[in-house]
């Protein structure tokens, strides 16, 4: 009835690595993966099979897209700060059917992306998907915006862990004088 | 028998803490029932002391289903407390913004989040009752869903910079004017939009409500009064008006929005998180009894229409006359407000296509200069929950000294908790209950698509929810879980 064109559909869809950045930038370290998006694109060159997101706090909205489109990625990688009782800026990944059952319906200003969404695009869509996070610093007693001091020092780490991970071998450090 | 506790915690749908608790009675009926949400606190005191200038940057990022509401609602009350007017350029690029936010929220709502209820049935077996469920029920439907919904986004790249957490509205306008060139390329892609909205009401028609009318007729069924927001006509309009409260018998007041402290006050209960708006004006006080309701009134999509005398575009207003001539003004089945989502739909997609042809919309001139100053400003928007209003008072540098936001989702807290328990009535007798109930209980509140609701099924069509049974002295009895 309606044809759609590959055109149609948002990189995010269409191409093979999806990189998603998520939280909220002004609640402290819950802007980590934010903050690991911008770091990339300031420091590295990306690979044209790679789309990477900075989503915010609007990462549900992609991944409805995501499971209605007939064009997906082969995998998807998120990266989020997570309460997880590890040290303050610890980087660690997550197969999301790994998360304990308390967890993914344990809401805080630090849960991951709706974790049952990734966990069934995996399980049901033949979507591979990784969580790389960075354990939080104690929460702020009021809402404040910047990354403490372990998280921050996190994001290179972590950038540096998704550069090895997902860019193509010949994927050089940007720079600046470029 | 021991008065009983139910505890439902969809926790798939909700952003945050939330449950519904149902308060059986000896005779195993339902006595009670709560929906707790916990609104997220602290924002208006982390905005105290910053120049109001950044409330329309910051506040995009309370939520992330409904930036653009927050970010032109705040924009609003920047203006009004520099006392500025925008350029009409800026007003109308505003708008259209809107135009096409409400766009891909009432297509990911209708088609997304409800569309698994009623294009499946909410009998159907878990198993096809799902996002991949419509997939598969409806592939064609689905491709095009995805299309539109992008090309809204991107719309509002051209028009913003950036679909998400959107920054182009400024106090005192908007900071990018639309070229032509762009507003060509703009206009035929509002107009797919429009098919698909003119389709998706004809297909809900035809396919959807006849089918399910008894449920519509049935599930949490409420009377009350509504809010929303009109023209100086009484026309429906999204972006700026006059907030209109409607009592349940359909008479109303019509008042500015720096008027509505005295008209909606602000109830607490002990047992929720989150605040009760109620309409204080009627001199009634406030009672969540669904027999005999006090105060009671809802937002979002079916107020709205309830509450306009018309719709000032030639498509929807046929539909609101055709609505109308069935359910009435004001219309109160709540499941009607899937229906209204749809009429909305296509306003906003022949608003966008009117703004579109207007010659104004390309205006170089888009903003004019703001001073600091003392003062207090109020900005309202519908958003697609509800009339938003934002509330600013500021020092003699233009600080942020105080801040008061009214969401949505809150103005219909009290209508959730009544259409929650009315669900729960009909469907819980002599303490027989089974996991059916689940779904039709969280229908009712998906209904109100409440900002806080991720309000979608795990794709392999389990609920993902946990009913705890306690007694009355907390003592736990059993879970059912799936």
């Amino acid at each position: 009835m309606w044809e759609i064109d590959e055109s149609d559909l948002p990189d995010f869809c269409s191409k093979p690595t999806l990189v998603l950045g998520c939280g909220n930038t002004l609640f402290g370290d819950d802007g980590f993966g934010c903050a690991v998006i911008e770091h990339i694109q300031d420091h590295y060159v990306v690979p044209d099979d790679v789309c990477l997101c900075d989503t915010g706090t609007g990462v549900r909205k992609l991944l409805f897209t995501l499971c209605l489109s007939p064009i997906r990625p082969a995998r998807i990688v998120i990266v989020d700060a997570i309460d997880a009782g590890r040290a303050p800026g610890e980087v660690f990944e997550i197969d999301p059917t790994d998360i304990p059952v308390a967890k993914q319906d344990d809401f805080s200003l630090h849960q991951l992306p709706t974790s049952n969404l990734l966990r069934e695009l995996q399980q049901t869509c033949s979507v591979v998907v990784r969580v790389l996070a960075c354990q939080t610093g104690p929460l702020p007693e009021q809402v404040q915006t910047g990354l403490s001091e372990a998280v921050s020092s996190a994001v290179p780490c972590a950038a540096e862990w998704l550069v090895r991970e997902y860019f193509s071998s010949n994927t050089a450090p940007r720079n600046d004088e470029d | 028998m021991a008065t009983k506790t139910l505890v439902i915690q969809p926790v798939t749908r909700i952003e945050g803490h939330a449950k519904v608790t149902i308060q059986l009675n000896d005779a195993g009926n339902v006595d009670t029932a709560r929906v707790n949400v916990i609104e997220l606190r602290g924002f208006e005191k982390f905005c105290i002391g910053r120049p109001v200038e950044d409330l329309p940057r910051i506040t995009p990022r309370i939520c992330g289903v409904c930036p653009w509401s927050h970010h032109l609602a705040a924009a609003k009350a920047c203006d009004a407390v520099f006392g500025v007017e925008p350029p009409p350029a800026a007003k109308k690029l505003r708008e259209l913004c809107n135009s096409i936010a409400y766009m891909e929220e009432h297509i990911l709502h209708f088609y997304f989040l409800a569309g698994a209820d009623f294009l499946l049935g909410p009998d159907a077996p878990y198993s096809v009752r799902n996002v991949i469920g419509v997939l598969q029920a409806a592939p064609d439907v689905a491709k095009r869903v995805v299309k539109i919904r992008h090309m809204c986004a991107k719309m509002l790249e051209v028009l913003a910079g950036k679909p998400i957490h959107p920054q182009a509205a400024v106090p005192g306008g908007f900071s990018k004017p639309l070229a032509p060139v762009e507003r060509d390329q703009l206009r035929k892609q509002a107009d797919e939009a429009l098919e698909l909205a003119k389709f998706s009401i004809a297909f809900a028609k035809e396919n959807v409500f006849p089918k399910y009318l008894d449920v519509v007729k049935s599930l949490g069924v409420i009377t009350t009064g509504f809010i929303g927001t009109v023209k100086d006509d009484g026309a429906l309009n999204l972006y700026d008006g006059k907030l209109r409260l409607m009592a349940p018998d359909g008479t109303y007041e019509t008042f500015p929005y720096d008027r509505y402290t005295e008209f909606i006050g602000e109830h607490i209960e002990p047992w929720s998180y989150l605040k009760f708006p109620y309409a204080k004006k009627w001199g009634d006080g406030f009672s969540l009894d669904a027999d005999n309701p006090k105060g009671m009134y809802r937002a979002n999509t079916l107020a709205r229409i309830n509450v306009c005398d018309h719709i000032d575009t030639p498509l929807a207003q046929t539909e609101l006359e055709e609505f109308r001539k069935k359910f009435g003004r004001p219309a109160q089945l709540t499941l009607l407000y899937h229906w209204a989502r749809l009429i909305e739909l296509l306003y906003n997609a022949e608003n966008a296509v009117r703004l579109l042809d207007d010659p104004e919309i390309t205006s170089t001139e888009t903003r004019v200069k703001v001073t600091p100053r003392a003062g207090r400003g109020v900005g309202c928007v519908e958003a697609p929950r509800g009339s938003l209003i934002h509330d600013y008072e500021t020092d003699a540098d233009g600080m942020i000294t105080n801040v008061n936001l009214i969401v949505g989702t809150t103005h219909n807290n009290g209508p959730i908790n009544m259409s929650v328990t009315n669900a729960a009535k009909s469907l819980i007798h002599d303490g027989k209950y089974d996991q059916g109930l689940l779904n039709m209980v969280e229908m009712s509140i998906r209904a109100y698509d409440p900002c806080l609701s991720c309000a979608t099924h795990r794709l392999d069509g389990k609920l993902s929810v946990k009913l705890d049974i306690f007694d009355v002295d907390g003592e736990f009895l059993e879970t059912l879980a799936n």
